[in-house]
Formats: structure tokens, sequence, C-alpha cells
């Protein structure tokens, strides 16, 4: 997916005259391709996460675009007052892409992860999110934001899972990545835990679906043929994707499912290990998804 | 642009008339924030009486020089001069902060003539330093103008994009700081001691001087001097918080002070108005 995003960044910079590439620092090789198509479009602004949003916002001002890059730790979360006041307000069409989300940074701990960018900038009026979970629908989601007339985020979590998709979607939304025979369950995930979801559902019989647009919450009524929702992200339960889904099934009379959240906890790194490792501090480990969804799926069965 | 339009005469930013319609919106909405913007009143009658280019009929002109009120408590001088030009209302002025009104207590980049969100410290001079950088970025001579106050020069932020204008020579982009000595709590130099100011941005790389922030023609001359220089400029405005009323003046109690009736007659009085 790094490979992709790269590439996605230098011919978007090589296509639209007055698109540059804002970061504060981070990214190194990935800007390689930009730097090498179009080096005045680069600017590395220096450790300066806040100013280089007010950049964007001004820059805007005088017809240039930005695509605002950042580690999720610092961009969104720490600027997140400058996205709301600088870009967001104003509805300044500026793609933010926060890379590294959840805890991909596991062995550099709580001040490189991040659980909460996507319930943060939710709340945020005049943003659209997105959480490709692989290289497809990344280049779905980047396609969309630069059509948009304001402000964009796309989350980057874990880039080097197995792809999921075998082609582009069509759109950014809730897409059917796998089909199980067991109807009244469904896994829903995002990001980088939709391709172990995938292999869970294969394994289980059970229909997995991909949700790579978080706000506006996209048309989900595939999803209604399901009871059972098993929602995973390597978010916080607050505010990402099975709040999304509580959301709408608490306010839409015509669904009829329950959710079970499979997600970050709701504490910081605790002891130093791999992304597994990591993972395996929130109950979310490849390994431990399985157990908890094997388990959830014999208890409901045993339940009826 | 201005120099293509009936030229504005002087009288229609004259610091009296601006600091009258101050009064009469503080009065009417019974709001605070008076003495702050009474210290950026001639600096304001300097920029768009003489200095700024820009188009009365389309404040949005493309074309125009940014004014970016970075300190955005003192927005009620700018709607000040908005009044002057027509761009808001005598509605807006005598109805400020009614229920359904435009006009907000503070900054809103959605008026026309506001060019940022402020209130929140820290924003405008990044967003100044952005539109600057894009003006460089397209050849443009525009120029860009920012208000920001000595108390908020406290924000990161600021300094984040002060080494970036040095860094990449934004010589388009003036500085103006409201060192007017106060922050919301105290005087500056007890709380967050700023000085030398000068010395600070000449370190910084940038080109830096000092005017009395309420001699237009001191302002004006200044800022005409600077222009020249290949770096990015700083006006450090010497001013008083409350300029105009005595029992305002260096009195910080009066940022959360609201007008009554007798103090209301008394400073029109001081101005002259009454």
């Amino acid at each position: 997916m790094r490979e992709t995003l790269s590439k996605l960044l230098a011919e978007a910079t090589s296509k639209y005259p007055d698109l540059f590439i804002l970061t504060g620092d981070h990214g190194y090789s990935l800007f390689d391709a930009v730097r090498k198509t179009s080096p005045s479009k680069f600017i590395n602004v220096g450790v300066s996460e806040q100013a280089m949003v007010g950049y964007a916002s001004g820059l805007h001002k005088v017809g240039i675009r930005t695509i605002i890059y950042g580690l999720a730790s610092f961009v969104p979360i720490r600027v997140l007052e400058q996205i709301k006041l600088d870009l967001c307000a104003g509805s300044v069409p500026a793609i933010i892409i926060g890379d590294g989300a959840g805890v991909v940074y596991s062995t550099l701990g709580s001040s490189h992860q991040c659980a909460e960018d996507i319930a943060c900038l939710r709340a945020m009026p005049n943003i659209s999110i997105y959480s490709p979970c692989d290289k497809f629908e990344l280049t779905t989601c980047f396609e969309e934001a630069l059509k948009l007339n304001h402000t964009s985020y796309i989350r980057i979590g874990k880039s080097d899972r197995p792809e999921v998709h075998p082609h582009k979607p069509a759109t950014p939304g809730v897409n059917r990545v796998s089909t199980g025979n067991k109807e009244k369950y469904a896994i829903v995930a995002t990001g980088s835990m939709v391709s172990v979801g995938k292999n869970i559902g294969q394994k289980y019989d059970v229909s997995v679906y991909s949700v790579s647009k978080l706000k506006p919450f996209p048309d989900a009524d595939i999803l209604k043929n399901h009871t059972n929702l098993f929602s995973l992200e390597e978010h916080s339960q607050f505010g990402g994707l099975f709040s999304a889904l509580s959301e709408i099934i608490a306010t839409d009379t015509s669904w009829n499912a329950k959710v079970t959240p499979f997600c970050l906890e709701d504490h910081f790194a605790r002891k130093c290990g791999d992304y597994q490792f990591a993972l395996s501090e929130h109950s979310i480990s490849d390994q431990q998804l399985e157990e908890r969804l094997r388990a959830t799926i014999l208890q409901l069965e045993s339940d009826v | 642009m201005q120099n293509q339009l009936p030229p504005l005469t002087t009288t229609e930013f004259e610091p009296v008339s601006l600091r009258e319609t101050v009064l009469r919106m503080a009065y009417n909405a019974q709001c605070v924030h008076i003495p702050c913007a009474f210290s950026i009143i001639e600096l304001l009658s300097a920029l768009y009486g003489n200095l700024l280019r820009f188009d009365r009929a389309d404040p949005r002109n493309p074309k125009r020089d940014y004014l970016v009120l970075s300190k955005g408590h003192g927005v009620m001088a700018q709607y000040a001069c908005f009044y002057r030009l027509g761009w808001i209302t005598d509605n807006d002025v005598n109805y400020y902060l009614g229920n359904g009104t435009n006009l907000h207590g503070l900054s809103e980049s959605h008026i026309p003539g506001c060019e940022v969100t402020s209130g929140s410290l820290g924003h405008g001079l990044p967003i100044a330093v952005g539109i600057a950088k894009g003006l460089a970025i397209k050849g443009s001579d525009q120029k860009v103008f920012c208000i920001v106050g000595d108390g908020e020069l406290n924000e990161g932020s600021a300094w984040e994009s002060i080494l970036f204008a040095a860094h990449h020579k934004l010589r388009n982009l003036n500085i103006i700081v409201d060192a007017n000595g106060f922050q919301a709590m105290g005087e500056t130099s007890q709380i967050i001691n700023l000085e030398s100011l000068t010395q600070k941005f000449s370190s910084f790389g940038f080109f830096s001087d000092e005017c009395n922030g309420h001699e237009v023609k001191n302002i004006i001359e200044k800022i005409r001097a600077m222009d020249g220089e290949p770096l990015p400029k700083s006006l450090i405005a010497r001013t008083i918080k409350g300029k105009g009323v005595s029992f305002m003046e260096n009195n910080n109690s009066w940022h959360y002070t609201r007008l009554n009736q007798n103090t209301y007659q008394a400073a029109l009085r001081e101005l002259g108005g009454a």
C-alpha cells in the first residue's frame, strides 16, 4: 500500500499544477517519487505540524491545494484545533493523510500509537473520512478525496497486510470482500483489520465486508441481511466503526441487528513488543481475533 | 483595486470615527473586548486608508492584498472599517451579536473581509504565512499583512511560522505586532516577557522595526520604508490597550467590562463625538 501511496502522490502532483504536498518532516522514502517527478511541489515545513495546517489553509486562499502528510499521532491528533478551524470551518479541500494509525509503531509506544483519530474527526463538520484496507481501496479513496470541495482524511494503518480486493472497488463504502453461508453473521471490518477478518470469515463461513469510508457513513443496507455484526477495527471502541454502525442501528428502525466490537481497548501501551504483540495487549492479535470470533459464533449458535 | 476606484478619503478611516463605531457596537451588544480593538484602530486606519490594495466592490477579489487579523479579539475595529467600506450595514452595527445576525464577537472567515477564523490564538499567522508562500509560488506582487497581539506571541505555532517565513524569505509578508503590553490576565512583561520583540524577529531572520502604533503617518512611513527589504518584515507597533478613552487605557479590567449608559456617554465625550 505504501508504494501505491507514493505513486498516487507523484501522479497527482504531476497531473494538477496547483496541488502541493506538505509534510512535517515525516515520510522519508515515501516522497522519493514526488521529489523526482515534481520537486517543487513538495514542501517539508519542518517539525511544525500546527503551523503546517495553517499553511495549507493559507495556500488554499490563493488557489493552491494541498495534501498534508503526517503520522496519525501528530496529524490529525496533535493538530485537531487547526484542522477544525483552519480547514473544516472554511471547507478547505485539503487531503490529510495520517500514516501509521493504530498500533503500527508498536515498539515506539504510546506517543506514536493512535487509537482515536477517526473518533476525533468524525465529530467535526465538513470532513470526509476514509480508512482503506489495501492498495485498491486506497486508490479509490484517494481519487474520491481529490474530487471533494471540503476537507478529507485518509487513515493509513498497517500497510503490509495482504491485498483484500482483486481490483479497485467502484466507490469507497461498504464492500463485500467474502461471502459465507452463515447468513445471520457478518464480519464488518475497516483498514488493517479487513484482511485478517477476511481470513477468519472464510474459515468459519461468514460473510466479510470492508468499510473504507467512515464519514459520511455510506449506504450500509447490504448489511441488513445479517442479524449479528462483528465490527473489527484497529481503533478505539468509542467513535469509530463500531460507533458508526451502532448509531445507524439505534436510529433506523428498519435494522434488526446487534453489533459486537473487536477493537483497541481503553488503555495505552503497556509492554513493548512487535505489531502482533501490541495488538494482543488489546486482545485483537490475529490469533486472538480468530479465537474470540470462533467462540462468539459458537455461543450464538448454541443460544439458538 | 483601490486605485481604480474613487479614492478613499482620510476621514473614512478617521480613528475617532472608527472608535465611535466600536463603542456603538459594544454598547448595543453589551459585549467586551473594547480595549484590544482600540489598540489597533490607527493600524487599521493606515492599512485600509493608505497601504492595502483592495476592491471596494469585492472584498474577496483574488488580486487583493491580504489583511489577516490573527488577534481576532480586536475584530470590532475591523468591523468599523467594514462599515466605512459598506461591507457591513447599520443593521449589523445596531444589532451586533443579536440572534440571527451575521457577525460574531470574534473573526469568522465566512464574513467577507475577514480572512481567517480567529479568536483561538496562534492560527492567523501560520495562515498568513501560507498565503505569502502561495503568492510567492505564483510570482504575485500581492502583499500579506498580519496583525498579531503581543500576548498571542506566547503561542508556539506563531514561532513555527516565523521560522518558516524567514527560511523561505517571504518578503511579501508584513507582521504587525500590536504591542499593547497586555494579555488577558495581566501585563505581558509579568506573564511571559516577550522583549526584545524587535531583536527576536531580527534574530529569526526578519527585517524588524518599531513604530508608534497610534500615529497613522508614522505607521505608513515605516511600512513603506520596509517595503524594499528582501526579507519578511515585522513592525512592532507600540500601542496602548484602550487607547482613546482615558478610563480604559492600560486598565486591563476593561478587557472584560461592558459599557453602561454612563460609561458609554463618557467614552463618547472623550472621543469628542457627543
